[in-house]
């Protein structure tokens, strides 16, 4: 797990978390980062209602330890909740401080019942609870500290009557600790006792103690809605998070939907917003309109039906234009074809002359034997076998045909999309006579609903004078919605009759369009799109004609995945020798 | 082959077996019938532990084959070698268990070419019968020969399965990872671990395997968990020991590995 970068980039959570809480019980959970506050002074607390979970995005002030450790403990802890929780409590005539010792009374039951299954997570919650016996004046919020420690650590000492109080009543009730009506008995009574000690209990300082403990949302009903009138506690809560709900700031910045509908908690979750106006996309040529699913990493899970992929044809340019790049690369287009046809002869080759083989290969036997009778050192390399070769995969060549590829890169004489141009050529033209599986596809978006996908070459269609002038026709525009291209293109790759499927995407930065504002969303989900690629059987790779992506492809295709240009002129001679690499 | 070659596969001690169901006796009745029998299951949840612990049983030689995709039929046929000057015929390891009556086992079968597995078809309905094309040879199969493959349906894509036309041959015992008790006692008779510790292992176990499908394409086996326990025997710290032989083979993803290693804090 990394350290979120702070950098206004808040709403990244490492991914450990829910499977973690899946790991220990076997449940899913929705974890959703809660955003740093304005005033980081302002205690922040995790939270969770149902089994959606919010955790602080970066680490909170005055917490010891790493920031990947706390989320776990939080974690442990409200999995704890949905584990062994009850259903919620009821506020009725409760005090505020009755409120907050019954929840603090129910943080410790779940957790001794957890504990009970996986003692690890005493350990894992230790070092969060600090010593509060030297906070000077005994104030309800040293106190309930303390006897939230009291409650954890059985070595520990404290010599406050009510604290042992508490912790006296507590360890009796063992044989109840299955039942949450405990805490409710119990909290209301030392609640009671806290207000006959005249201890002051300021609902509105009030930060649940530990810091890795949820704010006690999930445990409570209220009985009514928290507004004005609402006890303390309650409205001190409630505005607390409206303040930190971060959806209306994100409203005005346009956010994808995707990222707005998260903040609502799975019990009021929002109608999907219809979608924002937009012009009709441009309906000329659209051949086929197919919808995909798209990944929100936020509420990791897919957005059914989020996407829409509208196959274009392709409007041909000239094809001599083809031949005139190709003449260029004629030295790489030989040697190409030479290993294309290498590749593609499926014969069994013997391999002769071997130390250890399948067959003895009889020449050599003989004359082996006819030197040791000549009393010369024989040849012991008398075996041969035979080697089988794989048949090499299906190709999709799948271009990004974003508005920056009619960039002009520094030091170069023409533009990224003509370098893609003739490295398509080039490989097609290379590997025409072997014939293998080949398609050239492009895409390029306009928003979810217009990811525009155009085939230049398709299987099983020649690479002619007519696919040489779709190959001519190629422009670039528009945005990289690179995760719904990935599906489309996975998708027709899967339907191949073939034993390995290879998808070779060439891009020139990250992913991005115009209705995402989270960079990370979209890696997120070709990511995704990437992993269940493989589990159809379809592996990637990825040529990035941009270093400074290098992060995100890594991540979108996995280390060892793909490979960087940093001299664009190569592209054609690299992309042809990759494919023979990755067939081999 | 002579008789004291072939006793090199035989098995002297008991293989430890702690019998999950009543797999041992439908192989029993399997072998009885020389109905060839295929082992499905994860990786290390005992299949080979259970082949060899059948063969001890039977009192028949064990013959391994560890599947590859550059295995050839002669390497399961024989070839001629060359000796002092003439040739000479080395059986390989399934014509040697198909003369000798010895159980010969496939292991991870689908890792074989299926172009390698049909030499075994003849072998496997009545006929009984090994053909050798390099010697001419067709060997009858002693009447104790009995073949057992497995493979582990799980991480295999569509790609690599096996044909039907070689799956119908056999009997099929499904194995999978044994219940938390039994895996307690195994790993304990295994490892000689105190119970305790044994129980806590083998939670860990149980916390990876909710991950497959979420992340993991298999769970921690029990081999692992052996693996983990010989670590702690030798002095190695649980968690250090759980580290390396249970969350760090398994996976290479960061955000994994920290769930994992979270997961085995939480049960240690």
């Amino acid at each position: 797990m990394t350290e979120p970068r702070r950098d206004g980039n808040e709403h990244e959570l490492p991914g450990g978390a829910s499977r973690f809480v899946r790991a220990l019980w076997g449940f899913d959970v929705t974890v959703c980062a809660l955003p740093a506050t304005a005033n980081e002074f302002a205690a922040r607390r995790p939270r969770f209602l149902a089994s959606n979970l919010w955790l602080p995005a970066s680490p909170l002030l005055g917490v010891p330890g790493g920031y990947p450790d706390y989320l776990f403990a939080a974690c442990a802890h409200i999995s704890a909740h949905l584990r062994f929780g009850a259903p919620r409590f009821l506020t009725k005539s409760l005090k505020p401080a009755q409120i907050a010792i019954i929840s603090l009374l129910e943080d410790a039951r779940v957790e001794r019942l957890a504990a009970a299954r996986y003692p690890g997570l005493h350990r894992l919650w230790a070092p969060y609870h600090r010593d509060a016996r030297t906070d000077g004046a005994k104030t309800g919020l040293s106190l309930l500290a303390r006897l939230a420690r009291a409650l954890h650590d059985d070595a520990y000492v404290d010599d406050d009557a009510w604290v042992s109080k508490g912790r006296q009543l507590f360890l009796e009730g063992r044989r109840e600790w299955h039942d949450a009506a405990l805490c409710r008995r119990l909290g209301s009574a030392l609640g009671n006792d806290l207000g006959q000690m005249r201890v002051q209990f300021n609902a509105k300082d009030y930060a649940v103690q530990p810091a890795y403990r949820d704010d006690n949302t999930g445990l409570w009903q209220f009985d009514q809605d928290p507004g004005e009138d609402a006890s303390p506690l309650e409205s001190e809560g409630v505005r607390r998070v409206e303040r930190e709900d971060p959806a209306p700031k994100r409203r005005e910045r346009g956010e994808p939907e995707a990222a707005r509908s998260r903040d609502a908690s799975a019990s009021r979750r929002e109608p999907e917003r219809p979608a924002p106006e937009r012009p009709a996309p441009a309906t000329t040529g659209v051949e086929a309109a197919t919808r995909y699913p798209e990944w929100d990493y936020l509420i990791r899970s897919e957005r059914p039906g989020f996407c829409t992929v509208l196959e274009h044809s392709v409007t041909p340019g000239d094809p001599a234009r083809i031949a005139a790049a190709l003449t260029r690369y004629a030295p790489e287009q030989k040697r190409l074809e030479r290993s294309a046809l290498r590749l593609a002869d499926r014969r069994p080759t013997p391999i002769r002359r071997l130390l250890d083989g399948d067959r003895l290969e009889l020449s050599a036997a003989i004359a082996a034997i006819v030197a040791r009778a000549s009393a010369a050192p024989p040849d012991p390399r008398v075996y041969r076998r035979v080697r089988f070769r794989l048949e090499p995969p299906a190709l999709l060549l799948l271009l990004d045909l974003s508005q920056s590829l009619n960039a002009v890169p520094r030091g170069a004489d023409t533009t990224l999309l003509e370098v893609a141009r003739t490295a398509s050529a080039l490989l097609a033209t290379s590997l025409r006579n072997a014939a293998p599986d080949l398609a050239i596809h492009g895409f390029s978006s306009n928003g979810r609903h217009d990811v525009g996908y155009r085939r230049f070459k398709d299987f099983d269609q020649p690479f002619d004078d007519r696919a040489r002038a779709r190959l001519a026709g190629m422009s670039a525009n528009l945005s990289t919605r690179l995760g719904t291209a990935l599906r489309h293109a996975g998708q027709t790759l899967a339907a191949r009759n073939a034993r390995r499927k290879l998808l070779l995407v060439v891009t020139d930065g990250e992913p991005s369009d115009i209705d995402v504002h989270d960079p990370q969303y979209l890696i997120f989900d070709a990511k995704q799109a990437t992993i269940e690629n493989r589990r159809q059987g379809v592996s990637s790779f990825c040529v990035g004609l941009d270093a400074g992506a290098e992060q995100s492809i890594e991540r979108i295709f996995g280390a060892g995945n793909y490979a960087l240009l940093t001299q664009l002129e190569a592209l054609p001679r690299r992309l042809a020798q990759l494919y023979v690499r990755l067939s081999a | 082959m002579s008789a004291e070659a072939l006793d090199a596969f035989r098995i002297r001690d008991e293989p430890y077996y702690l019998a999950l169901a009543d797999e041992v006796s439908l192989f029993g009745a399997a072998y009885a019938a020389r109905l060839p029998v295929m082992l499905k299951g994860p990786t290390g949840c005992g299949k080979t532990r259970f082949v060899q612990h059948m063969a001890w049983r039977l009192n028949r030689p064990l013959i391994t084959v560890a599947c590859n995709e550059e295995m050839s039929a002669s390497d399961l046929l024989g070839r001629y070698l060359l000796e002092d000057g003439a040739t000479r015929w080395q059986d390989g390891p399934l014509t040697l268990a198909a003369r000798s009556g010895a159980i010969c086992y496939l292991d991870e079968v689908v890792e074989a070419r299926q172009d390698t597995l049909v030499v075994i078809h003849p072998l496997t309905d009545d006929r009984r019968l090994l053909s050798l094309p390099a010697r001419s040879e067709a060997i009858q199969a002693h009447p104790e020969f009995h073949l057992v493959v497995s493979h582990n349906p799980g991480y295999q894509s569509a790609l690599k399965d096996l044909k039907p036309s070689t799956k119908q041959r056999f009997g099929a015992l499904e194995f999978d990872y044994p219940a938390r008790a039994q895996e307690i006692e195994i790993l304990m008779h295994e490892t000689a671990l105190p119970e305790a510790l044994a129980e806590r292992l083998v939670s860990v176990a149980e916390a990876a395997r909710r991950l497959k499908g979420h992340g993991l394409d298999e769970g921690i086996s029990t081999r692992m968990l052996v693996h983990a326990g010989s670590l702690i025997r030798q002095g190695i710290g649980p968690e250090a020991a759980c580290q390396m032989a249970l969350v760090q083979p398994l996976t290479d993803d960061p955000d994994l590995i920290s769930a994992l290693s979270a997961s085995v804090r939480a049960c240690l």
